[in-house]
């Protein structure tokens, strides 16, 4: 049956308002978790708040055990899904700086457009900044042409390009999962607690 | 009282919320496995195979090629050899082994065209046909009877007798003229025709139409 | 209390998580019919794989004759011990067990219609369900006054030269009238095909 729209379930024409729908839930979850404030977001790298690493490992556990049965069940073809490609320097570097953005600004592009609507002042600067560095990346782009298009290993998962068995993978990311929470949780205890 | 053996309960939450997870993932690694289909069921394969709709005659084939229609591809199923000594005009040659090749593929899964394929009869020409169909490619069609049929028909059309009906007649005159067309010569066309001069062609470029994949925005 | 209203999205969600799974579970029914190999393994062995017989080898025993003709067709005339089993029907479930058994027997099953065309679809959609023990009669069957004729019939060969047959004809033209005429050949399309790109798509968060 599934996925939807390239199956013809849904008709292609309604991707748009469909994406929509998805990111105003997206952006309503984001609030209610508090990830508009990038006190909370950089606190995963500090020690005292581990909200991202929960709300993300568990959504991402969720969301792959669900595929997986939907799939079992033939509601869903697993390998009609589409998979990103791999570029693996492009992707290596591009994590490096998102990393680096992400703690000394306290946002992730999806965060800061969330708070940018809830009207924090330091949100519209780093969306300015966010526009600057598109602006920087665009003009530079034949400089960057060739990391950006190279080292590319087509549409490969984790299953491929290791060969184990998807449903043993699951099983262990999610046991891996629990254990980063609890270890997360004993790691705050230990820090001292701060108020923001 | 209610509340605070709830609150107890909730107390454990999260390890009750971890526990299913982990039980979740488990049932997957536990659910015994089957073999996955790939492509349409078979119930809905045989009815599709069974439905003679797939089937073109040669003379809407002669037609087609005749008035140069770009919205056709031949593809001739047969083996390089077959294909190298006589092969319809224009057709494409993917011989059965390499149906699945990559290269076959962007003229096979396509929707802008429609395919006809043919071999020596159409048995293997079928066999290409259930093939993609189970594959769910889209506007396939097969030369009934094939080659043969197609020498039989318009190559080497045969004269009916005298007692038969006009019509018979008719069809006999529309064959004779294709297969003028395809290079056939008559003793008694020779007279009356000039040299025929053939038009060039239309140079037909087959841009096959990306799918469009739903744009992945991943983000946080 | 205030502990307890927080938990309750949790609580909703988690419920309806896996709410939605048990659904999915009891609501499950597994496929009938299963594709045991896939269409390039298919491809493979059918062109690799001889699966054909002819009339000459049907007297061994481990053969069991499957006509796969309608019922009709089948009266009016068929071969000796053979089954009918109508070509739109062979997947009812009572059919597929006929040739589970024959499976299980370690019998081949023999089908023919009334061309080996005919034969061709049923024959592909069983060998790609997994029986292999099937295999496929070339033979043609006619009617002389009411009579079944069978006889074989080689698929797929070449009945003429096309090319020498236009040769013979065009020089024969040439031979009655000294005019030269030059047969056009229809000039060749090119035709390229452009490969399907993956739409880039643009992630990040």
């Amino acid at each position: 049956m599934g996925p939807l729209i390239p199956n013809g379930v849904i008709p292609y024409e309604w991707d748009n308002i469909i994406a929509i729908l998805i990111g105003i839930a997206f952006g309503f979850v984001l609030e209610a978790s508090g990830f508009s404030s990038s006190r909370k977001l950089a606190g995963v790298f500090y020690g005292y708040d581990f909200a991202v690493l929960k709300v993300f490992f568990t959504a991402a556990l969720v969301a792959v055990i669900g595929v997986y049965y939907m799939d079992y069940l033939g509601f869903l073809d697993i390998n009609q899904l589409y998979v990103h490609p791999t570029y693996l320097w492009g992707a290596i570097i591009g994590g490096i700086i998102m990393g680096v953005g992400f703690v000394a600004g306290g946002f992730c592009p999806g965060t800061s457009l969330c708070a940018v609507a809830i009207g924090k002042i330091d949100a519209i600067v780093y969306v300015g900044g966010i526009m600057v560095g598109i602006f920087i990346f665009s003009e530079l782009y034949p400089l960057f042409q060739p990391i950006y298009e190279g080292y590319f290993y087509g549409n490969v998962t984790l299953e491929d390009s290791l060969g184990i068995n998807p449903y043993w993978f699951v099983f262990i990311f999610s046991i891996i999962a629990i254990v980063a929470f609890v270890i997360s949780d004993m790691v705050q205890k230990r820090v001292k607690k701060i108020f923001y | 009282m209610v509340k605070k053996k709830i609150a107890k309960v909730l107390a454990f939450r999260y390890k009750i919320l971890a526990a299913i997870l982990i039980l979740l993932a488990g049932g997957l690694v536990l659910l015994p496995k089957y073999q996955k289909h790939e492509g349409i069921k078979p119930e809905e394969l045989l009815s599709n195979t069974i439905s003679p709709e797939r089937y073109m005659t040669t003379d809407r084939l002669a037609h087609i090629i005749i008035n140069q229609d770009p919205s056709f591809i031949l593809i001739d199923v047969r083996d390089e050899k077959s294909f190298a000594s006589y092969s319809l005009p224009n057709a494409i040659n993917i011989p059965l082994k390499k149906l699945f090749d990559e290269d076959s593929e962007g003229y096979l899964n396509q929707n802008q065209f429609d395919v006809v394929l043919f071999s020596n009869d159409h048995f293997y020409a079928d066999q290409a046909w259930i093939l993609c169909n189970r594959l769910g490619y889209k506007h396939m069609r097969v030369l009934k009877g094939g080659i043969n049929q197609w020498y039989t028909t318009i190559i080497n059309p045969m004269k009916p007798a005298e007692n038969m009906a006009a019509a018979e007649y008719e069809l006999y005159t529309t064959r004779k003229a294709a297969s003028m067309f395809f290079g056939v010569v008559y003793p008694e066309q020779v007279k009356v025709e000039a040299p025929k001069i053939v038009k060039e062609a239309p140079k037909k470029v087959i841009t096959i139409e990306k799918k469009k994949k739903a744009e992945a925005e991943g983000g946080c | 209390m205030k502990e307890l209203e927080k938990t309750k999205r949790i609580s909703i969600a988690a419920t309806l998580f896996i709410l939605a799974v048990i659904i999915g579970l009891l609501t499950y029914k597994r496929p009938k019919n299963v594709y045991a190999i896939n269409s390039k393994d298919t491809l493979e062995k059918i062109t690799s794989a001889n699966y054909f017989t002819t009339l000459e080898e049907l007297k061994n025993p481990e053969y069991v004759l499957i006509d796969i003709r309608n019922q009709y067709e089948f009266e009016k005339g068929h071969l000796e011990n053979a089954i009918n089993i109508y070509a739109a029907e062979i997947l009812s479930d009572d059919n597929i067990k006929v040739f589970d058994e024959l499976k299980e027997s370690n019998k081949t099953a023999i089908l023919y219609g009334n061309n080996p065309q005919e034969v061709n679809a049923p024959f592909l959609i069983l060998y790609q369900l997994g029986y292999d023990n099937i295999k496929l009669l070339t033979i043609e069957n006619s009617y002389l006054q009411n009579k079944l004729i069978t006889k074989n019939s080689e698929i797929e060969k070449s009945e003429a030269d096309i090319t020498a047959f236009i040769n013979e004809s065009v020089k024969k033209a040439n031979a009655t009238e000294t005019v030269k005429k030059e047969v056009a050949a229809p000039p060749k399309k090119v035709i390229t095909i452009e490969k399907k790109k993956k739409a880039e798509a643009e992630g990040g968060c």
